[in-house]
């Protein structure tokens, strides 16, 4: 019996970390490679040798020139400014919206609800010319408003805080009335500390889609001294020269870390959030 | 403290086909502990959501304390309401949600310290006031969402079924807590349940509601003794009263009635009324304490069951075609299979027109 328990959890573990490999081995490859130059960068990939995944013969010349010669900390101080920003909007946006749908009863709602979750099912790519025309329209392209702007309107998020709103017991709502509570202090001080777990994953989920945005502040913005990182690091190279590929990955690695350093503090709502929006919905 | 008054109230929900209360009107003296009962869906926590400002009135008014209130939010209203699942807030510790009220109000802190404070120590729960409502037991929070509406200090106390959460003996405890505190506050208090035993138990008057409308309003032995209706006497008292089919028949000039094969006297208060209906069929109504074993038996019937409930036991038999409970003494009652004789408490009977439904 415990025989076969021991083999069972081996085997559980053994496949677990052979996923793990999987996932990090183009990670590793990327930050060993930031500490390398172009030369070794190469001949450790042709033929393709375990050194390829460990920072051997390191050198911190990429990440010198990538500070010295690039505005990536600019980018990396408008992308915290983006994200930033676009979690704040998102999350109050979506949280009254959400709960006017779900607590105020008015002609309609249900047909609102469902356009509102149909304009999920848009790529993002379709949306980028009509975009671009209101964006630009309004007088925010090349602004950091702009970069933010069409996203906080979240059909996710408002999807996500509805169910949250709806398993909430509306007899708090009736308490805090009789409490005397008005609705703007029963929805700060009443619904919102009780959503505070999907309120996080909505703010997670958020900041991650806007760090890790390209295609729209690409568009959005030209402006060198309002671009975001990921468009950052993609456009350092000089259109004339081959790409310094250690400085391409030093930059991969600045851009990743915040989100490394996010993921592992708040990693447990992170988790919850990926569940509950996958399969509870 | 204060009067409170319903007046021809009525309530209908959007998207809702029927009336859920009509034409309700209710009058209630300071002081007074007052319960609503009824079946599922009757109305009642409507008309309690009505009282505290929760729902809006399709007709009709409501006045407190000489003051028309149905127009006012419910912090204007000066009541207090207890909900079924409490309704604490989460995220607040037990004095936090005491004192959220109050100190939306603007009270002075020492002020509201103090009046927690006392709550606190009247309901038992001085050392939880740092707890968060996960924290307690049942029981606890149903203290706790007590304690939030007594320090507001309200004119009237508004409960919705606040013990229905809670298992039986802790029930039976709270339902006494309840009452001690009615009797120590004397504050005005509405009380809605559809547990027939916590309205007799608690109130000092009875609203029997059905669909939406009163049926019967009285103290609890009113109700109990001198049901109006079939629907009342049917709802209150625990085993339910037997409902027996009868004919009205004259014996020498007298009226009497033949309940299946026996025939037995009427009582005399409802002698003249019964004469009116010699030949017709009435109904008629037994409590199951309503049958004796003592003295001339006035029909025997087989005994289906016998349930041993200590102090008592209760039989089941048939009679003229319908299932009857007795209580009678442990001592007395036939066993299970044999013929049981019994006498019936005649002048304690409720006589019913089948038709209307109303007590004869
Ligand atoms: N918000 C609402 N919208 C429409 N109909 C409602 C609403 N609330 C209650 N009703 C209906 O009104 C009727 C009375 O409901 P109410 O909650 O007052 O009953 P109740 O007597 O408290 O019942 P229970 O003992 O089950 O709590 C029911 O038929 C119910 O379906
Ligand atoms: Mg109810």
């Amino acid at each position: 019996m415990k025989k076969h328990h021991m083999r069972r959890a081996f085997f559980v573990t053994l496949v677990i970390a052979l996923i793990l490999c999987c996932f990090l081995a183009p990670y590793a490859w990327i930050v060993a490679s930031s500490f390398k130059n172009q030369l070794t960068l190469f001949n450790d990939v042709t033929p393709l040798s375990w050194k390829a995944f460990l920072p051997v013969g390191g050198t911190i010349e990429n990440y010198q020139s990538l500070f010295k010669r690039t505005n990536v900390l600019t980018a990396l101080a408008n992308t915290a400014i983006v994200a930033g920003g676009q979690v704040a909007l998102t999350l109050l946006l979506c949280s009254m919206a959400a709960y006017s749908l779900t607590r105020v009863s008015f002609p309609g709602a249900k047909i609102v609800f469902v356009l509102i979750l149909l304009t999920f099912l848009l790529p993002i790519e379709a949306l980028m010319v009509p975009l671009y025309q209101v964006v630009s329209g309004l007088g925010l392209s090349n602004t950091l408003l702009g970069v933010m702007i069409p996203w906080v309107a979240s059909p996710f998020g408002l999807f996500l805080l509805k169910q949250a709103f709806e398993e909430l017991p509306v007899e708090l709502e009736d308490a805090a009335r009789i409490d005397g509570a008005g609705h703007v202090r029963i929805f700060f001080s009443i619904v919102l500390p009780n959503v505070k777990v999907p309120m996080l994953t909505l703010g997670l989920i958020t900041f991650l889609f806007s760090w890790n945005s390209f295609l729209w502040p690409l568009v959005i913005v030209q402006d060198p001294a309002n671009q975001v990182i990921q468009v950052a690091i993609a456009q350092q190279g000089s259109p004339t020269q081959l790409p310094n590929w250690g400085e391409t990955f030093a930059g991969a690695t600045v851009a990743t870390l915040p989100l490394i350093l996010l993921f592992l503090l708040l990693q447990k709502y992170f988790t919850q959030g990926m569940t509950t929006s996958g399969i509870k919905g | 403290m204060a009067d409170v008054s319903l007046k021809k109230v009525g309530k209908t929900y959007e998207n809702a086909s029927a009336n859920t209360i009509e034409d309700l009107s209710l009058d209630i003296r300071s002081g007074e502990f007052v319960v609503l009962v009824g079946p599922s869906g009757c109305g009642k926590s409507t008309t309690l959501r009505m009282l505290a400002g929760l729902e809006e009135l399709s007709e009709g008014e409501i006045w407190i304390a000489n003051r028309r209130v149905d127009e006012l939010e419910p912090r204007d209203r000066n009541i207090a309401m207890v909900f079924q699942n409490y309704a604490l807030y989460p995220h607040m510790t037990v004095a936090q949600n005491m004192s959220f009220g109050l100190r939306l109000a603007g009270m002075d802190k020492a002020e509201i310290r103090r009046r927690v404070e006392e709550a606190a120590k009247l309901l038992d729960i001085a050392p939880l006031l740092d707890r968060r409502p996960k924290q307690l037991s049942g029981g606890q929070r149903q203290r706790v969402a007590m304690g939030r509406a007594m320090v507001r200090d309200p004119a009237v106390f508004l409960f919705d079924e606040p013990l229905s959460n809670l298992d039986a003996k802790l029930r039976g405890q709270m339902r006494a807590e309840i009452r001690r505190l009615h009797k120590r506050l004397k504050a005005t208090t509405v009380y809605v349940t559809h547990d027939q035993v916590e309205a007799m138990t608690l109130a000092d008057r009875v609203v029997v509601l059905n669909k939406g409308k009163i049926e019967q309003q009285g103290t609890p032995q009113e109700l109990y003794e001198r049901p109006a209706t079939r629907f009342v006497a049917g709802f209150i008292g625990s085993p339910t009263m037997n409902f027996l089919p009868a004919k009205v028949v004259t014996e020498s000039t007298r009226p009497a009635l033949r309940i299946g094969e026996a025939t037995i006297p009427v009582p005399a208060h409802k002698a003249e009324t019964v004469l009116q209906r010699v030949g017709q069929d009435i109904e008629i109504g037994l409590r199951p304490e309503h049958f004796l074993v003592d003295g001339p038996a006035d029909l025997s019937a087989t005994i289906d069951m016998a349930e041993l409930l200590g102090p008592t036991t209760l039989v089941h038999f048939t009679l003229a075609g319908m299932t009857c409970s007795a209580m009678l003494p442990p001592e007395l009652a036939a066993p299970e299979g044999e013929v049981q004789s019994l006498r019936i408490a005649f002048d304690r009977m409720s006589i019913f027109d089948p038709k209307t439904g109303h007590a004869l």
